[in-house]
């Protein structure tokens, strides 16, 4: 697929890849590379100009405006800036994902309840974002994505605004939740998480694929 | 969208009033002042429409028969003169036609003639009616002139016609106009002394189509004359047409005010609610679950404003009340509670309509962003 920017600036180039369901994926490269591009491609923020695009069963190319929630709530997003809305408490900023979804209230309170616990923030269920550390509001970003258990993790940088150690943790969490059978794909900058982790890397180089390792990013 | 889907939203429009209340506060401010200038407007018109009204009921156009009276007593120059009189005179079997001319030659003059007696005819020799064909004239008895009546009932535009017999006609002048003198008019009584005719008095339905219905009375066989004050109604015809447009400009102009404040209202919520909006489309809600909490929102001032508005009119028009009985005495107001329904039905239309349009309006620009483009607006 590729995709071209009314600014005339190719963001992608053929790029063609498979990920199958179950791996865990980091996408690196420099600033402009294309990442952002493709992963908005990916939650059919933007449309491909050309190529096929297939994801959780959905072809981006042909999928109708009314059909992309849908397409949404098969997948979870973590955002590098958090986007915690800073008025309601932590479990309130979970249990939001579950009310887009029409979910029940016994339900939202066993889901988030379960979750807060998997991400270890079971006690902080009451607090504001704002008496939270940049790693915990990241590990809430994180049990806002998986709340509605999706089969798509979409991470965007995730640990972009946290300390290096809890970057480690953010990822291992991820790779927890990895085993579980959830697909992860993750955007990153950071060449010790690549390094330290053994997924698979992409890497992306103006707007093409370069390298493409499946063995894990110590090899790139 | 599922029910406990909307319960929760509807709470989240609610909550989102309060959460941005200055906002709120100042938006049924300015709608409140909307409305209750819309309902004023309307309490104006529909007081001014009944005054009209009123004014229509005693605004009646008398039209006089063309009977024996009108043949005898009509003005100099068209009364019956058996030797030359070429409508008299003509053909036997077509009284109609006979009858028509007479009445088209006395409509000319027939302003001089009204119920203020026909000065202008010579009473001091009255002609005997026996000069004169019976085909001269239409109305011979009161059976054709009731039958005239009812012809004239049936006219467009025509709300109720009353038969003045020439009697009836000659007693109220004596009641009225004499003043109780009328020891010096008994020439007056008498077979031949009164000189009246027949009448009917007319009220219209619709004064807007005075000159239209006065003309079709005046194409009545059997009416000789008619008489009307064609200024006053068109005096009211302009101050109906001149209310009417002006409620209308004014309403239009205050719904165009309210629509735009409510819309302003929801841009702010919306604004300082974008980072909800984008966390919203990521995790898959539907553009119809994003926008029901600013349509309950703005449907709730809205509403909340109609509710003020009812008040401070009430109050508004109740001092109004008093001072206009105080400055003109007793006068037909409409009573508040008679029309407090329909304009508080009218208000939560105007509240309701304006926060469904203005939502609507504003958050369709924002659903088409997505992601990243809500942190540039």
């Amino acid at each position: 697929m590729s995709k071209t920017y009314k600014t005339g600036t190719h963001a992608l180039n053929d790029v063609n890849i498979r990920i199958n369901p179950g791996e865990f994926v980091f996408v690196v490269g420099a600033s402009g590379a294309g990442k952002s591009t493709f992963m908005k491609l990916i939650v059919r923020e933007e449309k491909a100009n050309t190529g096929s695009l297939i994801v959780n069963g959905f072809d981006l190319m042909k999928i109708k405006n009314k059909e992309v929630p849908h397409l949404r709530r098969t997948m979870g997003i973590v955002f590098q800036d958090f986007r915690l809305i800073p008025t309601m408490s932590v479990f309130d900023n979970v249990a939001f994902a579950m009310h887009v979804v029409g979910a029940d209230r016994r339900r939202i309170r066993r889901d988030v309840s379960a979750v807060l616990s998997m991400v270890g923030l079971g006690n902080k269920a009451r607090s504001m974002p704002s008496q939270l550390s940049g790693g915990e509001q990241q590990r809430v970003g994180l049990a806002r994505a998986l709340v509605n258990r999706p089969t798509l993790i979409i991470a965007d940088e995730p640990t972009g605004n946290v300390d290096p150690n809890l970057s480690y943790e953010i990822v291992s969490k991820l790779t927890e939740i990895n085993k579980q059978g959830t697909t992860v794909l993750m955007v990153t900058h950071d060449h010790n998480l690549v390094r330290d982790f053994q997924h698979r890397v992409i890497m992306l180089e103006e707007g093409r694929i370069v390298a493409d390792n499946a063995a894990g990013g110590g090899n790139i | 969208m599922k029910l406990r889907s909307v319960k929760y939203l509807t709470g989240e429009g609610i909550k989102n009033i309060w959460a941005n209340r200055l906002m709120s506060i100042a938006s049924v401010g300015v709608l409140v002042a909307c409305m209750v200038l819309i309902g004023l407007a309307i309490l104006i018109s529909l007081n001014v429409n009944k005054a009209m009204g009123t004014l229509e009921q005693q605004n009646v156009i008398m039209a006089y028969f063309n009977d024996l009276n009108s043949v005898l007593y009509g003005n100099a120059s068209d009364s019956y003169v058996p030797e030359t009189s070429s409508d008299a005179t003509s053909s036997d079997e077509d009284a109609d036609e006979s009858s028509s001319s007479n009445k088209s030659s006395s409509n000319k003059s027939s302003s001089n003639k009204s119920s203020s007696g026909k000065s202008s005819s010579d009473s001091d020799e009255v002609k005997k009616p026996t000069d004169i064909p019976d085909d001269a004239y239409l109305i011979h008895n009161e059976k054709e002139a009731l039958a005239l009546c009812k012809k004239l009932e049936k006219l467009d535009n025509v709300l109720s016609v009353e038969y003045i017999s020439s009697e009836k006609g000659l007693e109220s002048i004596k009641e009225g106009l004499l003043d109780g003198k009328d020891q010096y008019f008994t020439f007056l009584d008498g077979e031949y002394g009164n000189p009246l005719s027949g009448a009917a008095k007319i009220t219209l339905k619709d004064m807007g189509k005075f000159k239209e219905t006065l003309k079709a009375i005046q194409n009545v066989k059997g009416v000789d004359s008619v008489q009307s004050q064609s200024d006053l109604a068109d005096t009211i015809n302009a101050i109906k047409n001149g209310i009417g447009i002006a409620g209308v400009w004014i309403i239009a102009i205050l719904l165009i005010i309210s629509l735009v404040i409510v819309s302003n209202t929801i841009r702010v919520t919306m604004y300082n609610r974008k980072l909800e909006i984008s966390i919203m489309k990521a995790v898959g809600a539907t553009n119809s679950f994003i926008r029901l909490p600013f349509v309950i929102e703005g449907i709730a001032i809205g509403v909340i404003s109609a509710a003020v508005s009812m008040g401070i009119l009430y109050f508004c028009y109740r001092v109004a009340i008093e001072a206009i009985r105080e400055a003109l005495g007793m006068m037909e107001i409409i009573g508040f509670s008679s029309v407090a329904l329909p304009i508080f039905g009218v208000f939560i239309a105007i509240g309701a309509l304006s926060g469904i349009v203005g939502s609507v309006i504003m958050i369709s620009k924002y659903l088409k962003k997505e992601g990243s483009e809500f942190t540039a607006i």
